[in-house]
């Protein structure tokens, strides 16, 4: 069956870093001028202002700041996997970012605990950064 | 003393029978009908009459249909707002302000709403998606506040004490069950709190707030002319707001800054202290704002809300009365309107059962990505 939960759309800001998932690596956009490192990404530092910035990959890891197991379907396409866990997560390099954990109930999981990224094909285009339990 | 903020004053307040429209529901009403029942309402208690209304704030209602239907034929200061809650302090600053600058000598502030009848629905699509949050099935703001909980209570090491949230969804219910307006009355209890079902695991549903009809309305004019007219005026001692504008619905720090931030301004600037309030509206779109308004606020240190608010200290006859009409857990979705409406009625002493003993201040906060706060005074 054709994947049919949402997809990131693709923009002139996070063109890079979705054709870098697709090819299993984590990109961040990281400033010249401060070396500040953000995400999601954007053309300019959200720090500085700065447009001078280059993408510098990932280590792919880093630990859970929350978790929630969601119980309501706000999104018809998730009812098949209900319920399911969202993780924030701090990346090592210091920016957040949304995923799920692979393969992990609810007790397995505990914020503090450390994960690495994994990536999911779900169409030609598009793979997710998701991640597991470190 | 009360200082510059504290030369305005509300003199009417209206609101529609929450309890009522609840068990009605009719998507024939229209947010404009309520908004106006709520007016007449406000107008009446003030013993102010539509032509003398010269300013309109109207929030999640479309201004110009409300002003046709209300025959306000002379406003000379408007300001529309969305359906939002986040600006619901920030409307009565600005009314606040207009009155002060003389732009306006009676400002209404009408808040209307149909969203139940009309079956709105909430959590699809809210929180942005900036975030790509949607694309790992995370939607509703209520997913946003239950993952920084989550964090909160690692952070404090308070996950043996979590269930002890509950007594905020109890002590409010408690409240509304004194108001018989209220959409919710009938108590609730520790176990059926916790038998609830998850909605976003760790908040149940009884950690969420309704979705209702109604209207609410207030009048805003100086306090030279509120001395004037037919119910003695309640001050508005202060106000203050805090953008906090970040990707992130719910900030790193739960607001701590902004809060601790608008504490400041507001006793400041009303010569008052954490002392006076005699009672805290906080918008409870989740029960966990309660908390972190307690902390931000400085009511309690960090971390230590979960057994601040236990042993009756949030209810009725306890030392900080919180959303004593029951809020939007339990009263009605008013976006903080009925927060205001109920903190108005508390300080005049018009509250039946549910009445806070000599209530002179009222604080109300709200934690948002545009958090505001006011402090309502009894005129002395």
């Amino acid at each position: 069956m054709a994947y049919d939960k949402p997809l990131p759309k693709i923009t002139r800001e996070d063109r890079t870093f979705w054709e870098a998932a697709r090819e299993r690596r984590l990109l961040l956009p990281r400033c010249l001028d401060c070396g500040h490192v953000w995400f999601p990404p954007y053309l300019s530092c959200p720090r500085c202002a700065s447009a001078r910035i280059e993408w510098m990959e990932a280590s792919g890891r880093g630990v859970i700041w929350g978790r929630i197991e969601m119980h309501q379907a706000y999104l018809k396409s998730f009812a098949d996997v209900m319920p399911y866990n969202v993780v924030q997560v701090q990346l090592d390099e210091g920016p957040m970012i949304f995923s799920n954990v692979e393969g992990a109930a609810w007790d397995d999981l505990a914020v503090g605990a450390p994960v690495e990224v994994v990536f999911e094909d779900v169409t030609d285009e598009i793979a997710l950064p998701k991640f597991r339990l470190a | 003393m009360v200082t510059r903020g504290g030369q305005t004053a509300i003199v009417g307040v209206g609101t529609t029978d929450f309890h009522d429209l609840y068990r009605n529901p009719d998507p024939g009403r229209t947010a404009e009908q309520l908004g106006v029942e709520a007016l007449r309402a406000a107008l009446d208690d003030a013993g102010l009459r539509a032509e003398q209304i010269d300013g309109l704030i109207a929030s999640s209602v479309a201004y110009p249909n409300l002003a046709f239907r209300a025959g306000l034929r002379d406003v000379r200061f408007l300001a529309p707002y969305p359906m939002s809650g986040r600006m619901c302090a920030v409307a009565l600053a600005h009314a606040s302000l207009a009155v002060q600058s003389g732009m306006a000598d009676y400002v209404a502030l009408v808040y209307a709403t149909n969203m139940r009848s009309v079956r709105v629905h909430f959590g699809g699509n809210e929180g942005g998606g900036d975030l790509y949050d949607p694309v790992f099935g995370l939607t509703s703001p209520g997913a946003f506040y239950a993952l920084a909980y989550e964090h909160y209570l690692a952070d404090y090491a308070l996950g043996g004490k979590s269930d002890g949230l509950g007594e905020v969804s109890l002590a409010i219910r408690e409240h509304a069950s004194m108001n018989p307006e209220a959409v919710m009355q009938s108590p609730l209890d520790l176990q059926s709190y916790l038998d609830s079902r998850f909605v976003a695991r760790p908040l149940r549903l009884f950690d969420y707030c309704l979705v209702t009809d109604g209207a609410v309305c207030y009048i805003v004019t100086t306090l030279e002319r509120a001395r004037d007219l037919r119910k003695p005026p309640v001050r508005i001692g202060a106000f203050s707001e805090r953008a906090v504008l970040r990707e992130h619905f719910v900030p790193e720090d739960l607001w701590a800054e902004a809060c601790s931030g608008m504490g400041q301004e507001i006793f400041e600037r009303s010569g008052l202290g954490l002392g006076d309030v005699d009672s805290l509206q906080v918008y409870d779109n989740f029960s966990v704002s309660v908390l972190w308004a307690l902390e931000g606020f400085g009511f309690c240190e960090r971390g230590e809300a979960l057994d601040w608010v236990q042993g009756g200290r949030i209810r009725r006859g306890g030392e900080l009365p919180v959303n004593t009409s029951g809020g939007m857990m339990s009263e009605a979705y008013m976006q903080g309107w009925n927060h205001h409406a109920e903190a108005i009625r508390q300080i005049r002493g018009e509250c039946g059962e549910r009445q806070v003993a000599d209530c002179g201040a009222v604080l109300y906060a709200c934690l948002a990505p545009v958090s505001g706060a006011t402090l309502l005074v009894r005129d002395v």
